[in-house]
């Protein structure tokens, strides 16, 4: 047997500790340890997005990332994203028709989020760039774009209208 | 008037997909949950003469090891039945399955694969369709003779399915033109790519086994599956979890036997989840390479008066469904032209490649991109605009499609002005910029279909169809049918899809059929529970069941909406008595009348029902030092009839254009001795966000019956086959050279700049 190595991170607000082998991405530790199953794999190889998640608030590929390496550091998924400013885009994803089979949304969503972090306002080409490395294959993205841009004028507003919304 | 149809609808799987709560078919795991792997040939065509799976098998942690001497000798396929679950004495494909493995864990699995001792005696591979189809080529089914085939199918050697077009008088029409233009264009092979990658999960519980699939078509995997295990179908129940894309990639029966045979073996559930890899050469449904030869005769107006064409299209070591592709395709020859004399010929070519089919909309951008490419060399021989060689020569009511069916008044013309109105036909242009434009036609596949719907006692609605919800949403809208139907709200009902245990037979998400066959069923199904709701409000409110309507959650009295009973008043009431439940299925409206006189090998996609119309003008701009094209802007305008889901189509026409511009551009799979040289997304690149354009999307509703419902067309597949066809026009007008082989690589672009050939 392979030797094992002690894990320990916070994921979406809770601390886990984790025995794997060297050589596991941080993706299967998430999926399959942890049954956060959100994060997608498309292609294992970080060629389409679909696996995306936050670490200490950067988007990585999580089946491109040795999962040791997150030891001691902070990931959020898909799963964990409606606790902060995720919900308004989750929900700017469902009015706007960027959901179609689903598979690419987690990925996109959490390459969305950083991208509003980063740029609150962001231009439509900074968008479509923002989302160059999250492939999706059912939308022509227009309608991701559009949720996109729409979040971010939703997460502009003053807080007491956000609320009502 | 309706307040449901037509309206923005949020689909109800949405929540489960934004908050990844939602289990796809890999997300799945059961107790003791064992994990599969396929040992492929890695070689295009090959002699097994030795196979020894006994190393592996004293793996400890090996469940199961399957070849082709552990499951019943049965030849399946749904035209010729040319193929076995397993290879047994020749491999024809690099992706054919030799062995599957069942361990207790993925890398287990892969290490027992690797055990397995096989020797293999090279055949020549039979690489080029056109080489195939020569009277001395070697067989890739030297036994072809002995396959059972599908009443209709019409073969010979290597080629799996042969079909022809005769109409009017073809030398005549040659004879009355003033020019005559003849070319050859070429595509490469190119792939379905959804983002999700097959995984199976199949479990026994006695004698019956559930399989959790990534299929498109559940009802045809069970079949599959029955016919290839040989047990009834009763047996096996197929179930498929929120679907990833599947654009045809996940059509026809695929793998579900093998895993269900694996977990029978082991005595465990057995999970398979492919990789990307696996995703590209084992999946035996990639968009057919073809050869199309089209050979036109127009008068100096610019009236067609002939058309010839061949299509050879390269569809590799067995048949599966891709005569689909071959016969849509053939039908795609003429495009949405009035043509008095046709003369055409399908053949559907062995070779030791990739097994082709049913890619989203099978046949279609190849042959338009090819036709419409063909249409703008015309409108120059001619000295014509492009735009107007095309107005001259659309279909108008009374005319004829290439199998003689009439067509009624519809959206082709219209399709064409409103499109290049909008894209600004006719005016400037930045420099090495351009429009293209592309029009064509598509059917509506008129299919049987299944639905129940019912009331519940607090007059919430269910509904349970045999539909599978591929990702369009398609399913998800059938609720706004049954609203429709009972003046509810479409949010009022519950939607029970993809098992077929428990609804009624369908033909699955391919064809783009489930808006038009299984709405029909909805409806159905749902007038069923209207009179239902009638006669018993007819009791309540002492009023003819003919005087009373159903609006706004409530039974009443036509025109006095305060003599009304609330539905679910009245399904209190029936949850002491009879139920409210509807069934329904209904006939498929007819296919239009035509004359196959002279035609061999049609096997029903002869004429094309409730046929719908489009045209997309692309604006791209050529960088003529590099080759690289730069599409800008796409208008696609489409005549689906009545759209009654505006987000769903929108989401499809918009998916479609990207789709087909990344088949313009960059789709296409390098082969090398028989293997696919680019079997990942470094190198078979899809279109990004940054790189896809925007599109201007344009409903045309002609107001035609269609016999479907809400005359209603087919929206899925459509927006796919012309962008490639607009792109590719857009790049002549803006390059000034022509390419003839797709995709159009900036290589292909630059040496056509350059006059080399590439």
């Amino acid at each position: 047997m392979s030797p094992r190595y002690p894990l320990s991170m916070t994921v979406n607000g809770l601390d886990w500790t984790v025995s794997i082998t060297a050589g596991r991405s941080l993706l299967s530790v998430l999926r399959d340890e942890l049954g956060l199953t959100g994060a997608k794999e498309g292609c294992d190889d970080s060629e389409c997005g679909a696996c995306m998640v936050l670490l200490d608030g950067q988007p990585v590929n999580a089946c491109s990332y040795l999962a040791l390496q997150a030891d001691g550091r902070a990931v959020t998924t898909v799963e964990g994203l409606a606790a902060g400013s995720g919900k308004v885009l989750q929900e700017a994803f469902l009015s706007a028709g960027g959901v179609q089979c689903g598979f690419c949304t987690p990925g996109m969503l959490i390459s969305a989020h950083a991208l509003l972090e980063r740029t609150p306002q962001p231009t439509e080409s900074a968008v479509r760039l923002g989302l160059a490395g999250n492939l999706c294959r059912c939308t022509g993205y227009q309608k991701i774009v559009q949720a996109v841009l729409q979040a971010a004028d939703v997460l502009a507003e003053p807080q007491t209208k956000q609320g009502e919304s | 008037m309706s307040t449901v149809l037509g309206g923005r609808y949020q689909r109800p799987d949405g929540l489960g997909k934004v908050t990844g709560a939602a289990r796809y078919a890999a997300d799945l795991s059961v107790p003791g949950l064992a994990h599969a792997c396929f040992l492929y040939a890695e070689r295009p065509h090959a002699r097994i003469v030795k196979l020894d799976t006994a190393r592996a098998r004293s793996l400890p942690g090996v469940l199961a090891i399957l070849t082709h001497e552990d499951v019943p000798p049965v030849r399946y396929g749904m035209f010729v039945k040319d193929r076995t679950l397993f290879a047994t004495d020749v491999v024809r494909f690099e992706g054919e399955i030799v062995a599957a493995v069942a361990a207790v864990t993925p890398e287990l699995a892969r290490t027992a694969r690797s055990l397995i001792e096989v020797e293999y005696e090279p055949l020549d591979p039979i690489l080029s369709a056109e080489a195939a189809l020569e009277a001395d080529s070697p067989l890739v089914h030297p036994d072809w003779e002995d396959y059972a085939i599908r009443d209709g199918v019409d073969r010979r050697a290597n080629d799996g399915g042969h079909f022809t077009t005769v109409k009017g008088d073809v030398e005549q029409g040659f004879a009355e033109a003033d020019v005559v233009l003849r070319e050859i264009y070429r595509t490469d092979m190119s792939h379905a790519v959804p983002i999700e990658p097959h995984a199976i999960l199949a479990e026994w519980r006695g004698e019956s086994v559930t399989i959790h699939s990534t299929t498109q078509v559940p009802y045809p995997a069970r079949s599959g599956v029955a016919e290839t295990l040989q047990m009834p179908e009763s047996r096996v129940r197929i179930v498929v979890p929120p679907l990833g894309g599947g654009f045809g990639g996940k059509c026809d029966f695929h793998f579900e036997a093998h895993v269900a045979a694996l977990a029978r073996a082991a005595g465990r559930p057995v999970r398979l989840v492919f990789s990307r890899r696996e995703e590209f050469v084992a999946t035996d449904k990639v968009r057919h390479p073809m050869v199309i030869e089209l050979e036109t005769g127009a008068k100096s107006d610019g009236t067609i008066t002939a058309r010839r064409a061949r299509l050879v299209l390269d569809s590799g070591a067995y048949v599966g469904d891709a005569l689909f592709a071959a016969e849509i395709g053939l039908m795609m020859v003429t495009g949405a032209y009035r043509i008095p004399h046709v003369h055409a010929s399908a053949h559907t070519v062995y070779t030791n490649k990739t097994p082709a089919g049913s890619v989203r909309a099978p046949g279609g951008p190849q042959v338009c991109w090819a036709v419409e490419q063909h249409t703008d060399v015309l409108a120059a021989k001619l000295g014509l605009d492009p735009r107007e060689l095309r107005l001259r020569n659309l279909v108008r009511e009374g005319d004829t499609g290439p199998t003689g069916q009439r067509f009624d008044h519809n959206g082709a013309v219209e399709c064409l002005e409103r499109a290049t109105e909008k894209a600004g036909w006719g005016k400037p242009l930045e420099e090495d910029e351009a429009l293209g434009i592309a029009c064509g036609w598509w059917f509506s596949l008129p299919v049987p279909s299944g639905a129940y719907v019912k009331l519940n006692g607090d007059g919430s609605g269910s509904i349970i169809t045999g539909a599978q919800e591929n990702g369009s949403g398609s399913v998800m809208a059938l609720a706004l049918l049954a609203a429709e139907e009972l003046g509810m709200r479409p949010e009022d009902f519950s939607i029970t899809y993809q098992d077929t245990d428990v609804g009624p037979w369908d033909l699955g998400s391919a064809g783009s059929q489930t808006t038009i066959n299984n709405g029909r069923a909805v409806i159905a199904a749902a007038t069923e529970v209207r009179e239902q709701l009638l006669e018993l409000a007819s009791e309540e409110l002492e009023a003819s069941p003919s005087d009373l309507e159903l609006v706004d959650g409530q039974v009443q009295v036509r025109g006095a909406s305060s003599r009304a009973v609330s539905i679910a008043t009245l399904a209190a009431k029936a949850h002491g008595g009879a139920l409210l439940l509807g069934r329904g299925s209904g006939l498929p409206p007819a296919v239009p009348e035509h004359d196959l006189a002279g035609c061999v090998g049609r096997l029903g996609y002869s004429a094309f029902a409730a046929p719908s119309f489009y045209c997309h003008v692309a604006r791209v701009r050529v960088d003529r030092a590099t080759g690289v094209v730069r599409v800008l802007e796409m208008t696609a305008a489409h005549d689906f009839g009545r759209v009654l889901n505006p987000t769903g189509a929108e989401g499809q026409v918009e998916g479609g254009v990207v789709h087909g511009v990344g088949i313009a551009l960059l789709e296409g799979t390098a082969f090398e001795d028989g293997h696919q040289r680019n079997p990942h997304l470094l190198d078979y690149k899809l279109q990004t966000g940054a790189d896809a354009p925007p599109i201007n999307v344009i409903f045309v509703d002609t107001k035609t019956p269609t016999g479907f419902p809400h005359d209603a067309k087919a929206v899925g597949e459509p927006p796919v086959v012309p962008p490639a066809a607009a792109v590719a026009n857009a790049i002549a007008a803006a390059a000034g050279a022509r390419v003839r082989r797709l995709p159009m690589t900036p290589e292909r672009v630059w040496s056509a700049i350059n006059g080399e050939s590439a």
